[in-house]
């Protein structure tokens, strides 16, 4: 990959940040640029909604007589804050950058712009009536990730295939004859979210036990095949490029695409294990929880190895931190996961808020890292317009340090629920428990929140200015690097 | 033609390649062990429409219906079978348990009085509770009117002096589904 540093005939930029050379790229269609700002400028909005909504019910479990109004009500919070930052923040964020790393790594411009902002109409009209419903208490119940009740998930499933049949079209139309293996991640997790979402609102299969294994499917598969797609296609894009290295090893990234797949799709049942889900589901779960370390270890260690003596980079951006924690959030989740699967571990810890550590772990330290390690490191390359480098610093610490507070200390709650319930004392024993350590989970929230402020103000540093207008038009094709 | 050049032949093998996992490790099971013979009759409307109330106040997010075989479960009942999520739409098992599990609440607590306080005011009953009041189902007045269900709250957390506190049909509703979640006996 060539970093894009200098641009020909182009004068009178207005430079925000420190690095003098830079410049909006002129390899680039700018309106492809602009439905990417557009994507992250949204997903941002919902950042803030969402996660203020967790931290609200955060400190309703310090504090439970506080806003006690129905609308904002722990339990009709709580699905707020899971859908919004997974089909609000995360989502948008993801397609904002994947959209990008379609058009770029095929060497064409994104097939159709009016579809990507059709699409992201479509996602924010679904996440504001999502966030509505449930507020209101139109709900389908607590099935995770897909209490919104059908006409909002229709809404969120058509712009969903709008962005496919763009991504699709604008690979079809590439003009190099490789697919990039970024690509073959962005486009299978748009083939598989719309399988995975139809399969858990279609009803005639899920009456009374089915409905159950259903659901440790779509919530396992949504996460596995939609948000972790999608970050790691980015990644194999935004890493190479940020390091100015190539990938440590493609054929890893491929073995890691498929493995994915086949082991990921089949271990839904783990999350209900000692259920009256057959008993074979739940082994075959189990076995194939071991069989994740195949792509965990082949995905998440040729990511790392890409790292490896760039501890210059490191020091000199913010965008590789944020990418290499994500990374380590990965490799470490996802082993996490496996160990929770066993029938033993997953006797202490099922059910306790070890499983909110998990997926704090997954969704923050993953996702949200590689989001924001991907926005930094491609916008400003973008649209000419840099944030404050240490701002993009306060962003990382106080992120970084807040999900560590956030998922240590909700972890040993979890740990001490469970040992309270083995040790068989009465139930509100395992409240007193964890009390200490949600304030603690609440102090980390309050940092996560502020970090989230501080990143609103960095998007809007980045966005296009000017000197994007002004930006030559991108020669029709560019010389593969 | 190969998958590193054909974006057809790669989307096509990921798609039907995902698809037929699904239908294997989801859809066949889910539809072969979604017919169970129910064990429990059918709950009254006024019942149903207290799980309504459940549903729409997110109750399942802190409460399991899932008791597994195991020692640690055993203060919340037998061990939940197939047959006890038949006819449930959706079934609750839950994956957090913040409050404890309810599949038998009903065999544990079977005060009704006691259970509309809780409502009202969790910390009137458990001081340690942290589970949200529903004081919006409850109505405030100066005397309770023939047909009421007056709620005993403690004057401590009533307004003023002499006050009742009057439960609105919504919590009586999700008291008589509360009430109604009673493990039955298994056919031998």
């Amino acid at each position: 990959m060539v970093i894009v540093r200098k641009s020909e005939g182009f004068g009178g930029a207005r430079r925000r940040g420190q690095d003098p050379t830079l410049q909006p790229s002129t390899i680039v269609d700018p309106v492809t640029v602009h439905v990417a700002f557009e994507y992250l400028t949204c997903a941002t909005f919902w950042l803030l909604v969402g996660t203020v909504a967790g931290l609200l019910d955060a400190i309703k479990l310090n504090w439970p007589d506080v806003l006690a109004v129905p609308w904002l009500s722990f339990g009709r919070v709580r699905p707020v804050h899971t859908n919004t930052v997974f089909w609000g923040w995360s989502s948008m964020g993801l397609v904002g950058l994947a959209l990008y790393v379609v058009a770029r790594t095929s060497r064409a411009p994104l097939w159709s712009p009016t579809l990507s902002r059709v699409s992201l109409g479509l996602w924010n009209v679904a996440a504001a009536a999502g966030l509505v419903t449930l507020s209101v208490g139109v709900t389908r119940g607590p099935q995770e990730y897909r209490e919104w009740v059908w006409p909002v998930a229709v809404m969120f499933a058509a712009g969903l295939l709008l962005n496919g049949v763009n991504a699709y079209m604008t690979v079809a139309t590439r003009k190099i004859p490789e697919i990039y293996v970024s690509n073959w991640y962005i486009l299978g997790a748009f083939c598989f979210l719309p399988i995975l979402f139809t399969t858990g609102y279609i009803p005639f299969y899920q009456h009374g036990l089915g409905n159950v294994v259903i659901q440790g499917y779509y919530m396992h598969t949504a996460v596995g095949m939609w948000f972790t797609m999608l970050s790691l296609g980015i990644s194999y894009y935004a890493i190479p490029l940020i390091l100015g290295r190539p990938i440590y090893s493609y054929a890893l990234g491929v073995l890691g695409f498929w493995t994915n797949i086949l082991f990921y799709t089949l271990i839904g049942a783990h999350h209900f294990i000692f259920s009256p889900v057959p008993w074979w589901l739940q082994t075959t779960a189990i076995l194939f929880s071991v069989g994740m370390m195949v792509p965990v270890w082949a995905g998440g260690c040729n990511l790392l190895l890409t790292f490896r003596g760039t501890s210059a980079v490191l020091q000199r951006t913010f965008s590789a931190p944020f990418l290499l924690a994500g990374i380590v959030a990965y490799i470490l989740v996802s082993t996490q996961g496996t160990l929770e699967a066993f029938r033993t571990a997953n006797m202490y810890w099922h059910f306790t808020n070890f499983t909110v550590g998990h997926s704090h772990l997954s969704m923050y330290g993953f996702v949200a890292f590689v989001i924001w390690g991907a926005a930094y490191g491609l916008l400003p390359r973008l649209t000419g317009s840099e944030p404050n480098a240490i701002l993009v610093g306060i962003h990382f610490w106080l992120a970084l340090l807040g999900y560590i507070i956030y998922v240590i200390s909700i972890s040993i709650a979890g740990s001490l629920q469970g040992l309270s319930w083995v040790a068989g004392e009465a139930f509100i024993k395992s409240v007193e428990a964890a009390e200490p350590m949600w304030l603690w989970r609440t102090a980390g929230g309050v940092l996560m929140v502020a970090s989230h402020l501080v990143f609103a103000v960095n998007v809007w540093a980045m966005r296009p200015g000017r000197a994007l207008a002004h930006a030559p038009v991108p020669p029709a094709a560019e010389a593969a690097t | 033609m190969s998958l590193h050049t054909s974006h057809r032949a790669l989307v096509g093998f990921a798609f039907f390649t995902y698809l037929g996992l699904t239908v294997l490790i989801a859809i066949v099971p889910a539809a072969s062990i979604q017919q169970t013979p129910a064990i429990r009759g059918a709950r009254s409307a006024v019942a149903e429409q207290g799980r309504a109330i459940y549903l729409r106040e997110g109750c399942g997010f802190c409460h399991t219906q899932f008791v597994r075989d195991l020692p640690l479960d055993r203060p919340y009942g037998r061990p939940t079978v197939a047959q006890d999520y038949a006819n449930e739409n959706p079934p609750l098992p839950g994956t957090q348990r913040t409050g404890p599990d309810l599949s038998n609440v009903a065999a544990r607590q079977p005060s009704d009085t006691w259970h509309l306080l809780h409502l009202y005011n969790p910390r009137a009953v458990v001081p340690q509770s942290v589970m949200p009041g529903y004081p919006w189902y409850f109505e405030e007045k100066a005397e309770a009117a023939p047909g009421d269900v007056v709620v005993p709250v403690p004057p401590r957390l009533v307004s003023a002096k002499g006050r009742v506190i009057v439960a609105r049909p919504e919590a009586t509703a999700l008291v008589t589904y509360l009430l109604s979640l009673r493990q039955p006996e298994l056919p031998r």
